[in-house]
């Protein structure tokens, strides 16, 4: 059952890719690509990259090496367009609130310039664990560096709309908490498998990865048909006496 | 192989962190629980904590040591202000988020001004932390919260322009 080429393995290669173009048609009927450009080009565009890869690798005609190298080029793509929709994510949540969108934009290029770095580091560090095969080792290092930055972005977010209490739009938080759930277990995933560590095992590792990311696509899915969480209509009243507490305070402050 | 195994524990760390923020976002308390959250401010207490002036007296009349001394136990008690503004500025923030539903545009308008502001003192609290615990370390170093008060004092203002608008029959005195 977890063996390459099983049943469950097909399923969760191709099932996740499926749904990602179901909901970027769901997303364009219910007229929410105009506000999520980015979400849609990135699940139509990682469904054409995977179905390609899926197709490469079960045609014997196709050689490792370009296998490896179509991964590598699919992986800088499916890069750039998951920190756009980072910034996506960042715009949705600080347009409403102009006080600390300044100081939120340069926080989150702060943070990527500093994982960046990190990353880099930490690839330059990194064991080329197939000598033979080096290119293997090194889509391994880029994927490990990939989720390095785009996990520490994400966690950015989440902290930041947290310690700011900023609502999050549902769809916007469904989409995050996949991307970040998605970005931490594929870090630890690809950190171990470019460590070297596990040789015999790593298929595991690939099913780990397929499962979590089937997952992620239907809390996105989640998110996007459930309505948009109703708030309380009713307007809540501030209590008097914290009023009158502060009407006598400001009292207190005119006559200075 | 250690860098693989920091990496891995950076990646659950940050897994934990994102899906304790998110369930706590789903699971909110009621809105109407926030508003007894809210801890009173002696704003002029605090305004003297923080005026400089107030500095440059205790400065003439003591020795640097016990200026030291005196100047730490006021910026641990301006610390203690700033903490329950920024708590308070949070508790407005939901309670003004909460008021953006109503359907009156006016009181949407004065929720949306007092979300804002809450921010920004949510923003200068944290930023007026940072400087206090610098000035801790340094108490001879210049003023540490300087645009607090005026964005505590906005804060007031629009919460109270919001609690009018909801419940007109309190007697607002200004």
């Amino acid at each position: 059952m977890l063996q390459a080429h099983s049943f469950l393995w097909h399923y969760l290669w191709l099932a996740p890719h499926i749904l990602q173009l179901v909901l970027a048609f769901l997303l364009c009927r219910r007229g929410l690509h105009r506000l999520f450009p980015v979400f849609l080009a990135y699940a139509v565009v990682e469904a054409i990259e995977e179905f390609t890869l899926y197709g490469m690798d079960v045609s014997p005609s196709v050689s490792g090496e370009t296998f490896w190298r179509t991964f590598c080029v699919g992986l800088v793509v499916e890069g750039l367009i998951k920190f756009a929709l980072i910034g996506e994510l960042a715009l949705h949540l600080l347009r409403p609130w102009p006080a600390v969108a300044r100081m939120g934009n340069r926080l989150i290029t702060s943070s990527g310039v500093v994982l960046v770095l990190l990353a880099t580091l930490a690839a330059a560090y990194a064991p080329i664990d197939n000598p033979d095969n080096a290119i293997i080792s090194r889509a391994h290092v880029l994927q490990q560096t990939l989720y390095i930055v785009l996990s520490g972005l994400v966690l950015f977010l989440f902290v930041f709309a947290a310690y700011f209490k900023l609502s999050w739009n549902n769809l916007d938080f469904g989409i995050a908490l996949g991307l970040g759930i998605l970005s931490c277990e594929h870090l630890a995933a690809w950190a171990i498998t470019a460590s070297g560590a596990l040789p015999d095992q790593r298929h595991l590792l690939d099913f780990v990865n397929l499962a979590t990311y089937h997952i992620c696509v239907l809390i996105w899915f989640y998110y996007l048909l459930i309505p948009q969480q109703a708030v309380t209509k009713s307007a809540v009243a501030l209590p008097e006496h914290n009023l009158e507490m502060w009407n006598r305070e400001l009292e207190r402050l005119l006559q200075l | 192989m250690t860098l693989a195994v920091t990496i891995v524990i950076a990646a659950i760390l940050a897994l934990a962190l994102i899906l304790r923020i998110a369930i706590s976002h789903s699971l909110q308390a009621p809105d109407g629980s926030r508003a007894g959250q809210i801890q009173p401010v002696d704003v002029e207490a605090f305004r003297n904590l923080i005026n400089p002036a107030e500095d440059d007296f205790l400065r003439s009349r003591l020795s640097s040591h016990q200026f030291r001394v005196v100047r730490r136990a006021r910026l641990r008690a301006a610390a203690s202000y700033v903490r329950v503004a920024g708590r308070n500025s949070a508790v407005l923030i939901r309670i003004g988020e909460a008021a953006l539903a109503g359907g009156d545009p006016r009181t949407a308008e004065a929720a949306r001004q007092l979300v804002g502001d809450a921010i920004l003192l949510r923003r200068n609290a944290a930023l007026a932390l940072v400087r206090i615990y610098v000035a801790l370390a340094w108490p001879h170093s210049g003023s540490a919260t300087e645009h607090l008060v005026e964005t505590y004092e906005r804060l007031n203002g629009s919460a109270m322009r919001l609690g009018r608008m909801q419940n007109p029959g309190v007697a607002v005195r200004l």
